[in-house]
């Protein structure tokens, strides 16, 4: 399909290595830890760490590193967008100027500021990517599911709210199938889509929303219909078929992870603060 | 043994009591025997659809009342129970199933019931085996034909193990080849699996392979009877808006023609074997 060609993330690539085979809440802890630890990198060497920790990864979960990459690429003019910003509009006191242009001043701590945005995000995408890739989404629903029951106790309807993304994801291709046959149709009725102003383009969208729009709905007023003939009442009384076993494997990428923050909270404590 | 499920003088009124009432069911009295095969037909708005979804508690009656396994689907109480008893399967196998893998939504029932995961697994791996999905399993009902995912749709009723399935014109949306897999199917849980089975459909040629049928028109049912019964009743089926089977319509040309055929004929085979006699 034309919209999800160039898409990685979201993903899944089947394969039966290591960390494949983790247990999904193993992994979802791991990116957790692993993307808090970017929020707080401000320093070039400790990012050097990390691009040899998540490279690691990518290696040993056998991921072929142009696919890594190429999911990166429709986020190159964001990311160039986002460090431009950073390098001429960010600045402190003490800042050496490096050049100035029209109202813009380029300073040295704007380019360490653009460096460090751009390489946290980029390494936010790879941490997520790298998850999506690893874990086919139901096991990734498992997990969810599985570590958001606590949360039951303080009111969050957890069940429900996986419940309902297992249903989106089963309907995003639906859906994506019928807005196709619905611009096809349009389009066999002689709409051009790709003529006139903008705005007339805006609006011959209008056709194409609504009906995708109320379709969705009597899908949904279906689905439930046919989700209560089979005794769906909520999560609650519900019970798994698939259980979640945290194994060996687990024990270990638990360690590694482990040794791995503690390396990072050293360097980020030592690491002189530059900004 | 009384009735699997039996309509007492059941009427159903649409928004009733809003000034613009569509009355759907006028005064229904049906029983559906254990383990038969029912075939309800009826044009587009005859009111099939609304009657089977008394049979498990999605509507209740405005009207009469409806008993399945002597319980009323009226009462709350008793919804679980009957829902558990009476498995349904809707035309369109796309709003019907809700996970990514095969597997995951047969489970989708059992989950519901809250039964414990060994069981579970070994429930779904029976309707796999049943309907002959086993090389399904993993895959994702997107990537499956129409025909395979309302197979899929019954195997994920079928693992809640019910004692009757009501199919809404399940095989409205399929090609012949979906719909004659579906079919067999249906006949086979019918008989293997002795499961009462009431169909709802348009096609006449899927009702002739039931034990019994009704014909229901503007709520009422208008006749009744086995499959040979109902087409030998005269022309009373095409003013109900419906059709004769090939079989029969075939049979009526050639009779017109001269040839001496049985008045009572539904079925392929029959006039096959008549004709050959023939010879």
């Amino acid at each position: 399909m034309e919209l999800t060609r160039n898409i990685t993330l979201g993903v899944y690539l089947p394969g039966e290595t290591a960390i494949h085979r983790l247990d999904p809440r193993t992994k979802i802890i791991a990116a957790t830890m692993l993307i808090t630890l970017l929020l707080f990198i401000k320093s070039y060497e400790a990012y050097g760490f990390f691009l040899i920790f998540t490279a690691g990864i990518i290696v040993f979960a056998g991921i072929p590193l142009s696919y890594a990459l190429c999911g990166l690429k429709p986020m190159l003019p964001v990311l160039l967008l986002m460090w431009i910003f950073q390098f001429f509009l960010y600045s402190t006191p003490d800042a050496n100027i490096l050049f100035s242009w029209w109202i813009f001043t380029a300073t040295d701590a704007g380019l360490h500021m653009g460096n460090i945005i751009t390489l946290r995000v980029l390494f936010l995408f790879t941490v997520t990517t790298i998850l999506t890739l690893t874990t086919s989404i139901v096991n990734l629903t498992d997990g969810l599911e599985s570590l958001l029951k606590p949360l039951r106790k303080i009111g969050l309807p957890s069940q429900e709210l996986v419940m309902t993304m297992i249903i989106a994801l089963r309907f995003v291709l639906i859906l994506a199938e019928e807005l196709d046959k619905i611009i096809k149709a349009q389009m066999a009725r002689g709409v051009a889509f790709d003529r006139g102003s903008f705005i007339q383009k805006t609006r011959k969208l209008f056709p194409v929303f609504l009906p995708l729009f109320i379709n969705a709905f009597k899908r949904a007023e279906e689905l439930i219909v046919a989700m209560e003939a089979r005794s769906y009442s909520g999560g609650k009384g519900r019970t798994k078929m698939k259980t979640l076993h945290m194994g060996r494997v687990d024990l270990g990428a638990g360690l590694i992870m482990l040794l791995f923050t503690i390396l990072m909270i050293y360097i980020i404590i030592s690491a002189a603060p530059q900004i | 043994m009384n009735p699997l499920i039996e309509a007492i003088d059941l009427s159903y009124t649409y928004r009733a009591g809003s000034g613009k009432e569509i009355k759907a069911l006028n005064g229904i009295n049906l029983q559906v025997k254990r383990g038969e095969m029912l075939a309800i037909t009826g044009q587009n708005g005859s009111g099939k659809s609304t009657l089977a979804r008394h049979f498990n508690g999605l509507l209740t009656p405005t009207g009469g009342k409806v008993l399945v396994n002597g319980l009323s689907v009226a009462d709350k109480n008793n919804v679980s129970t009957i829902r558990k008893l009476v498995g349904m399967v809707f035309q369109n196998p796309d709003n019907q199933l809700i996970s990514s893998i095969v597997e995951e939504d047969i489970a989708f029932g059992p989950e519901n019931l809250g039964l414990p995961p060994a069981l579970i697994r070994e429930r779904v791996n029976q309707a796999l085996d049943t309907l002959n999905l086993q090389d399904l399993r993993y895959e994702s009902p997107n990537l499956l034909s129409e025909g395979q995912k309302q197979l899929v749709a019954i195997a994920g009723v079928l693992a809640m193990k019910p004692g009757c399935i009501v199919l809404d014109e399940p095989t409205a949306h399929l090609d012949p080849r979906g719909r004659r897999e579906v079919l067999e199917s249906i006949l086979r849980l019918n008989r293997d699996e002795k499961i009462t089975t009431i169909l709802l459909t348009h096609y006449m040629n899927e009702a002739i392979h039931c034990d019994r049928m009704i014909v229901m028109d503007q709520g009422i049912i208008e006749m009744e009877g086995t499959p040979c019964e109902v087409f030998g009743r005269g022309d009373k089926i095409i003013s109900l808006g419906l059709d004769y089977p090939v079989a029969t319509q075939l049979a009526q040309g050639l009779r017109l023609r001269g040839i001496n055929l049985p008045d009572n004929i539904i079925r392929s085979e029959e006039i096959i074997n008549f004709l050959c006699q023939l010879k």
